[in-house]
């Protein structure tokens, strides 16, 4: 599907304590709302470190809270419609204190770190959103040049996120940007 | 004072309506009306394609059963090559249909209508979804995600996707079942069954207190239709379809898809995209009637496993002859969701699932073919003409949810009739309103075959058609 070659990975992690999950978001036929998935793509195909499993997914869905409660930590990687395209973002999650009143085809990670919470008790010591700014979104299964020229940048953010040390448990708070 | 309310949309649905409800001087509800705004295309912008093409490109109508679109889109194009499906991939078909309604009644259930079965109609609307569950029956929450995961991941195992999988092709399936599959598929069921069997204990322990909803929602005489096998068993891929009035007496039966358009007309609303299918012999709306779980149970004398045979005894007591209310569509879901987790261990406990012969393969032997399948939502009919080079000159496609549309009209009166009073919604009202669709799990998306999102709104208009009141939600 995608027609540039993704860079992997500057480097192997040496050791990361405990399972690493990998949620990748996105559509590779809406353009740069794809740039998510391409990065999973490349995060599967060239794992930075072991105990690593990454999920590739059109949509986040009340499912993944399984997944997500069996982590240490997890990335989600997406694509972002509200900041400058082109422009990487690391946010630190928590679990979500407000939900949404309707749940159908929208759900976003705080909230689905709530979900899992409740469902199983548990939700990964760390939990970070690395986000791609996007500017088209249209029937393509390219990404824009600046959605494009950001990918490695957005890999050593996944990386570095990995790497980075555990935080201290999560409890009830919302989601706030690091 | 008359007055006319709009739910707009509908949530919890598998895409988007609106409702307008009509009320008279005294403010009662007089007229009810369930709209889908909604753009029927694929029937049209496949015009032209090669038949082959046919079951993926109409598997994209929708996310939820596009195994059930694979399935009856290959079934008339086998029509069309005169081919005969070998026996192994009919069952890894039947399998694979089995996989999609349990993670699909799965999703009604556990994700959909179980806020209003676990928390209460009349709950804070804030806490009535999936997270208010999770929180106060985390059990269930994890069966339904259970459940749900078991019904993808077979899917995936089966087809390489968990949606749109490419697998189901006409003549066949593209690949045999490998050996591991099959044992991860058996290892999986043990968790399936319990969270099934915890599923169905919450919800007889919960259905007492649903009286009222059970006798309003959709609750009338009326004729059913669904598949149901040579013995009288419950049945979703290969068998043909019978047609029963309110008694239980059979108007129609053993109809193949060849026979479907004689027997089954397409009448049209002003207010709706969505057809309005009947039996022609009783005419319209008289011959309208209903499709889905119910119908199917109602249909069925048994279900053809064990454990759903006990449940299905016990489901048919609930009446003395057909069960009318679609409240109990919910029920029977489970009960469905119970005997798919038991076939596809018959199916797959049977050596002959391994057998390499998979695919059938001919060219254009007819100009017309017709198949039939059981979506999770009901029964499923596609109907393709090709020209001498295969190529779709016409195409016409009769959805389980659009069969449903009568009986969702008058479960709407019927329900706004009983809860409605006064000139202005309270929350439980109008969740009542929308809950009698969610009964019918009704996929808005597949039945106009619709691109993109749809709002959907109740109104409330006075007897001049100005527009009193109307409800939105974000």
């Amino acid at each position: 599907m995608a027609t540039q070659p993704i860079p992997p990975l500057s480097s192997h992690l040496p050791h990361l304590p405990g399972h690493a999950l990998v949620l990748a978001c996105g559509n590779t036929l809406r353009g740069d709302d794809g740039v998510g998935w391409r990065i999973g793509c490349a995060v599967e195909q060239r794992p930075p470190c072991d105990g690593l499993t990454v999920v590739l997914t059109q949509q986040l869905l009340p499912e993944h809270a399984e997944a997500i409660s069996t982590a240490d930590i997890v990335v989600f990687v997406d694509c972002s419609a509200v900041t400058a395209a082109g422009t990487v973002s690391t946010i630190d999650l928590r679990p979500a204190v407000s939900l949404p009143r309707i749940l159908t085809h929208h759900l976003d990670p705080a909230a689905l770190l709530r979900l899992a919470l409740d469902l199983y008790s548990r939700t990964p010591a760390r939990a970070v959103a690395v986000t791609v700014g996007g500017e088209s979104f249209a029937l393509t299964d390219q990404l824009s040049k600046a959605v494009r020229s950001a990918v490695p940048k957005a890999l050593e953010a996944v990386r570095a996120a990995l790497a980075a040390e555990t935080l201290a448990p999560v409890t009830h708070a919302s989601t706030h940007a690091s | 004072m008359a007055q006319t309310i709009t739910i707009d949309p509908v949530t919890r649905l598998e895409g988007h309506g609106r409702i307008t409800l009509k009320t008279n001087d005294q403010g009662e509800v007089s007229e009810a009306y369930f709209s889908v705004t909604q753009v029927r295309g694929f029937e049209k912008f496949c015009e032209g394609r090669p038949y082959y093409e046919m079951p993926a490109l109409m598997a994209r109508i929708c996310g939820i059963c596009p195994v059930s679109h694979l399935i009856a889109s290959a079934k008339a194009c086998e029509a069309i090559m005169s081919v005969e499906v070998p026996p192994t991939a009919a069952k890894l078909r039947r399998a694979l249909n089995l996989a999609q309604t349990i993670q699909s009644h799965a999703l009604s259930f556990f994700y959909l209508a179980s806020p209003d079965l676990l928390l209460g109609m009349d709950a804070d609307p804030a806490e009535r979804n999936i997270f208010g569950v999770a929180k106060a029956h985390p059990e269930l929450g994890r069966a339904g995600v259970g459940l749900r995961r078991f019904g993808q991941h077979m899917i995936e195992l089966l087809g390489r996707k968990r949606i749109h999988p490419g697998w189901v092709v006409p003549g066949g399936v593209t690949q045999p079942l490998e050996q591991a599959k099959r044992e991860e598929i058996l290892a999986l069921l043990p968790e399936a069954y319990a969270n099934i069997k915890m599923a169905l204990t919450a919800y007889k322990r919960i259905a007492g207190r649903f009286q009222d909803e059970v006798d309003s929602f959709a609750n009338f005489p009326g004729p059913f239709m669904g598949m149901v096998s040579e013995s009288g068993g419950l049945a979703f891929t290969d068998a043909g379809l019978r047609m029963i009035d309110a008694e239980g007496l059979v108007l129609v039966d053993n109809l193949e898809a060849a026979g479907f358009d004689d027997c089954i007309g397409e009448a049209v609303e002003p207010y709706s995209y969505m057809k309005f299918p009947y039996l022609k012999s009783l005419g319209y709306p008289r011959g309208a009637y209903r499709v889905g779980p119910l119908a199917r149970l109602n249909i069925a004398s048994h279900a053809g496993s064990p454990l759903a045979d006990i449940e299905m005894n016990e489901f048919k007591k609930l009446a003395n002859g057909p069960v009318l209310g679609s409240f109990h569509y919910h029920h029977a879901r489970l009960i469905e969701i119970l005997h798919g987790i038991e076939a596809i261990e018959q199916l797959f406990s049977d050596n002959s699932i391994l057998d390499k012969h998979v695919r059938a393969r001919a060219g254009v032997n007819r100009q017309e073919g017709a198949g039939i399948a059981e979506a999770p939502r009901g029964t499923l009919m596609h109907h393709y003409k090709v020209n001498d080079n295969g190529q779709i000159t016409w195409a016409n496609l009769v959805i389980a949810t659009g069969q449903n549309n009568n009986a969702m009209n008058k479960g709407v009166l019927q329900t706004a009739q009983r809860f409605v009073k006064g000139d202005k919604l309270s929350a439980g009202m109008l969740n009542r309103v929308e809950a009698v669709i969610r009964t019918f799990d009704p996929c808005l998306s597949c039945s106009t075959h619709a691109y993109g999102e749809m709002p959907l709104a109740i109104e409330l208009l006075a007897p001049d058609g100005t527009r009193l009141d109307l409800v939105q939600r974000p």
